[in-house]
């Protein structure tokens, strides 16, 4: 975030930012006990797929500090420096870089595939999310890296379905709001 | 699928913690919390748990809102109680069943790292319930001011919340109408399988975010047709102020960590 942002940036960022808050209350239910699906990670891959990776960044920068200040904005209405220093904190910090990684990965590329969105959104979404993740989780609860693994691999199925998801919804939009 | 929610934990109120500086607040929940991660042994939490005890008592909110924010973490709680339960080994044997046992350094470091979530989520709830999101995002920008000569830009940072706090209230709203214009339609969002479901979210995500980006650049040239042109020589309506208790406040909760570590 060195340089200076447009105002028109400004004002978008800070609508992605909104929009993850929205999708973080949607939930749908997953078969066999496995936990809900939230919409969270899919504002983080949108995010990244239609704004590119400083601006996508950015708002999930925006996003994270919204939650630090206590709006029940992060998944099931949570929020505050306690959940971003807790046991799941780390994949909120890990959204700031997901958006990066899914936003560099097509950001050049205009045309994008469902396909290459899709792994972008995955990559991004779910592997770069992941990681400071499950490194948090083993450090706040003390249990070992592959007990935390474990713990979220639940999860898994979910996210994946969303960077399918998010590929198919940036591939719509996307035509529509590259006049930026 | 989208329930109606209030923005913002916020209840007003005249309490010694609702009069304190949003700022200072802010950083003694971050030492808090530092405190909260050094901890060695039960005394500290002793200790925290007195003390935040105490704070509670000064917020004169009821009880139940503390907790409330308790519940979304109860699954990570119930699991990291279990895998210390059953997965780390030493001291005496409590229970044994067959090839499974249950020592007794499972259930210290079990209860230890349960007590330190409840600790972390409590003491944030603190500072979320008696400081309006306005105040908050002032404090954060002034926080984040001395950053500018590393290139933050505190100003837009706080900004972009500011705008992002307006219309989230706004965006949801819109997401519930397009809801209902689409079932109008015929669109089901409530039946089939994950598949089936996760598409039924396109026709209403699609609109959401066009509609979204329309707004946004309305608002961006309302704002240039406003002049708007960043922090530079801006004004506020509130002025923040640090008073002596403010100092005492910060001073407190510092102290606490070398506490910590003397304690174990």
């Amino acid at each position: 975030m060195k340089e200076k942002f447009l105002l028109r940036d400004l004002v978008y960022i800070a609508f992605l930012a909104a929009l993850t808050s929205v999708l973080a209350y949607f939930a749908i239910p997953m078969p066999g006990g496995l936990p809900p699906l939230t919409g969270q990670s899919l504002g983080v891959m949108l995010a990244g797929l239609l704004l590119g990776a400083k601006k996508g960044a950015a708002s999930q920068m925006v996003y994270l500090c919204l939650g630090l200040l206590g709006m029940p904005i992060f998944a099931n209405g949570t929020a505050g420096v306690g959940v971003l220093a807790g046991p799941t904190g780390g994949f909120i910090w890990g959204f700031v870089a997901g958006a990066f990684v899914c936003g560099k990965l097509t950001e050049k590329n205009s045309h994008a595939t469902f396909f290459s969105l899709a792994v972008a959104a995955a990559l991004g979404g779910v592997v770069v999310v992941y990681l400071p993740g499950i490194l948090q989780l083993a450090a706040v609860a003390s249990v070992t890296l592959t007990e935390a693994v474990v713990m979220m691999l639940p999860f898994l199925p979910g996210d994946l379905i969303k960077a399918l998801l998010a590929a198919s919804l940036a591939q719509k939009i996307r035509p529509l709001t590259k006049n930026s | 699928m989208l329930k109606s929610i209030t923005i913002g934990q916020f209840i007003p109120g005249d309490s010694l913690l609702h009069r304190l500086d949003a700022r200072a607040k802010f950083i003694a929940l971050l030492l808090v919390i530092i405190a909260v991660f050094v901890v060695r042994s039960f005394w500290g939490y002793l200790l925290l748990a007195v003390f935040i005890s105490a704070l509670l008592y000064t917020a004169k909110l009821p009880l139940h809102y503390f907790l409330r924010g308790l519940r979304p973490v109860y699954y990570i709680m119930l699991f990291t109680l279990i895998i210390h339960l059953f997965f780390t080994k030493g001291g005496a044997v409590l229970l044994s069943l067959g090839a499974v046992t249950i020592e007794a350094n499972g259930v210290y470091l079990g209860i230890f790292m349960v007590l330190r979530i409840i600790f972390l989520i409590v003491s944030t709830s603190l500072l979320t319930l008696t400081t309006s999101p306005i105040a908050l995002t002032d404090a954060l920008e002034d926080l984040m001011k001395p950053l500018g000569k590393i290139g933050v830009p505190a100003h837009e940072i706080a900004m972009m919340m500011t705008i992002a706090l307006r219309f989230i209230p706004t965006l949801m709203e819109e997401a519930e109408k397009i809801m209902k214009a689409q079932m109008a339609r015929g669109a089901d969002f409530e039946t089939g399988n994950v598949f089936r479901r996760a598409k039924s979210l396109v026709p209403l995500l699609v609109p959401l975010f066009v509609s979204s980006f329309r707004r946004a650049d309305d608002l961006a040239v309302a704002m240039e047709a406003r002049c708007y042109r960043g922090g530079q020589g801006r004004t506020r309506m509130r002025q923040l102020k640090i008073t002596m208790l403010d100092i005492f406040a910060v001073g407190i909760s510092a102290a606490l960590i070398p506490l910590m570590l003397l304690l174990t």
